[in-house]
């Protein structure tokens, strides 16, 4: 089943590809359609999953719905994957991607990206007592963090000598370690800290970020008004606390700063570290 | 075709190294405690003492019958719950001894059982003490009589410490899965890796026929 899942997703974006596409979807389209057709990830709780419904929901379902109801159409979610997203886009099967796309130089050069509407941070994360608020603080520390992971790298490359590095071999591990007592530190994305807050909430908070990665809805290039009326959607919903609710119900907490205040054009910059 | 990219392991063989040895220095001493156990744990299941029996014969159900990782991380993860928190060499270290007691309280009481109860008779005819009794004419004949298996105990308890890796403590598999995950040469990596654990075994193999040789150099009763 799942080869021929594979077999039908490559058939269907090689076609997606060789249709060709004439013309980016005009907001005047998606308006006469009635209908606005979001490409989601569903394989990537908690933005995007298969909820026991099935159907999808989660960070980027909420805010595609939002999206939708601001443009006054109806929705239709289609099931994207990593790689063929950005093809459903711009072969017209979709309108719109709200798919967690990161925004980055490379993806900035085929389709126009919206103003931040998430973002994933990997931080150094630990007990609310520790007098932690940057790298030079990890002095004498001991941090976890998942082997090999973004944080792994992130943490060893701003810790100083004498910080003890644990690592474990999955974010249960790390995360395991920090609930328990055995480490005061770990390194996590917002992700995982929002569900840390959920099991024990106001022990724990974050110290200072390693890096992070915006996320925008994209559009294909041209479609400048369903862009424009896009980026008033997303600062509207930014103002009126639409987005925080969203974040609050599946991240456990507001919008952070370098969201609400990121632009595509820092995020579009090129710049040594993304994830 | 594949090719062999070996330059990962080798401009980390001393990482591997230190790997090896903190896996030996676990290893090691966890066999020196663990026969103390096992030893003590037997003497307790072959006494007269039914509270005794009843305390060693349920750590050793416990022990035998429960995952060693699940063993570890509730010596890990869950007693810091209750105050205790240990580093963790040190929780891998008791984890694997209290693991290996358990396993060879049971092999040295099997060693005890197989004494003759006339050898026994003949050491209290000869005016031994309990003490005198039971250290040279139960526990060595007994020890003797299991060191095959309590040997391959000790060899299979330094290949379980590898899942000590999973606690964070930096043994040989952990160093192993940090290259592999920062090189990605699996095979390579993997391969030196279990060639280490190969010559680790095979060495204390040889170190348990050397004792063997000078400990039990006497003629078999039988």
């Amino acid at each position: 089943m799942k080869f021929l899942k594979t077999v039908a997703t490559a058939a269907l974006t090689v076609g997606a590809l060789m249709a060709g596409h004439a013309q980016a979807t005009t907001l005047d389209q998606v308006e006469k359609a009635g209908v606005l057709k979001v490409g989601m990830l569903v394989d990537f709780p908690p933005f995007g999953l298969m909820g026991t419904s099935g159907k999808p929901e989660g960070y980027d379902a909420d805010t595609a719905k939002a999206l939708a109801d601001y443009l006054g159409t109806k929705i239709e979610i289609v099931p994207v994957t990593g790689p063929n997203r950005i093809p459903y886009l711009l072969s017209g099967q979709v309108d719109v991607l709200v798919a967690s796309l990161g925004i980055t130089p490379e993806r900035a050069k085929r389709v126009d990206f919206s103003r931040p509407y998430a973002g994933i941070e990997i931080m150094v994360y630990g007990k609310k007592d520790e007098k932690v608020s940057k790298p030079a603080d990890l002095s004498g520390e001991s941090v976890g963090v998942v082997r090999a992971s973004t944080q792994d790298a992130g943490v060893t490359k701003v810790a100083p000598d004498d910080a003890t590095i644990r690592r474990f071999d999955d974010d249960a591990g790390a995360v395991q370690a920090l609930l328990s007592g055995q480490v005061p530190l770990i390194g996590v994305s917002n992700v995982v800290a929002a569900q840390i807050e959920k099991a024990a909430p106001g022990r724990f908070d974050e110290k200072f970020p390693l890096s992070s990665q915006v996320q925008g809805i994209a559009v294909e290039p041209g479609a400048d008004k369903l862009l424009a009326k896009i980026n008033a959607f997303v600062g509207s919903a930014m103002k009126d606390g639409t987005m925080d609710k969203i974040s609050e119900q599946w991240l456990a907490t507001d919008i952070p700063d370098f969201v609400r205040n990121g632009s595509v054009e820092e995020a579009a910059t090129p710049k040594s570290a993304t994830n | 075709m594949y090719h062999f990219n070996f330059t990962p392991v080798f401009e980390n063989f001393d990482l591997l190294l230190y790997g090896a040895w903190l896996t030996i220095r676990l290893s090691f001493a966890a066999m020196i405690l663990g026969l103390i156990v096992s030893v003590l744990g037997a003497a307790a299941r072959t006494s007269h003492s039914k509270v005794l029996h009843a305390i060693v014969g349920a750590y050793v159900e416990i022990i035998r019958n429960t995952p060693f990782l699940v063993q570890i991380f509730f010596l890990y993860f869950g007693l810091p719950a209750i105050g205790i928190s240990l580093d963790p060499n040190v929780a891998a270290l008791i984890a694997l001894v209290i693991n290996v007691g358990a396993y060879g309280t049971e092999i040295t009481r099997a060693g005890i059982e197989s004494v003759p109860h006339g050898q026994i008779e003949a050491g209290r005819a000869l005016g031994l003490g309990p003490i005198q009794i039971f250290r040279y004419v139960i526990l060595k004949p007994a020890l003797r009589n299991v060191y095959p298996a309590m040997t391959s105990q000790f060899i299979y308890l330094m290949l379980t410490s590898s899942v000590v890796s999973t606690i964070s403590a930096n043994d040989l598999a952990s160093i192993g899965a940090d290259l592999n995950a920062k090189t990605f040469a699996s095979f390579e990596i993997y391969l030196v890796v279990t060639g280490i654990y190969l010559v680790l075994s095979l060495l204390f193999s040889g170190l348990f026929k050397l004792i063997q040789n000078a400990v039990f150099n006497y003629p078999a009763s039988r």
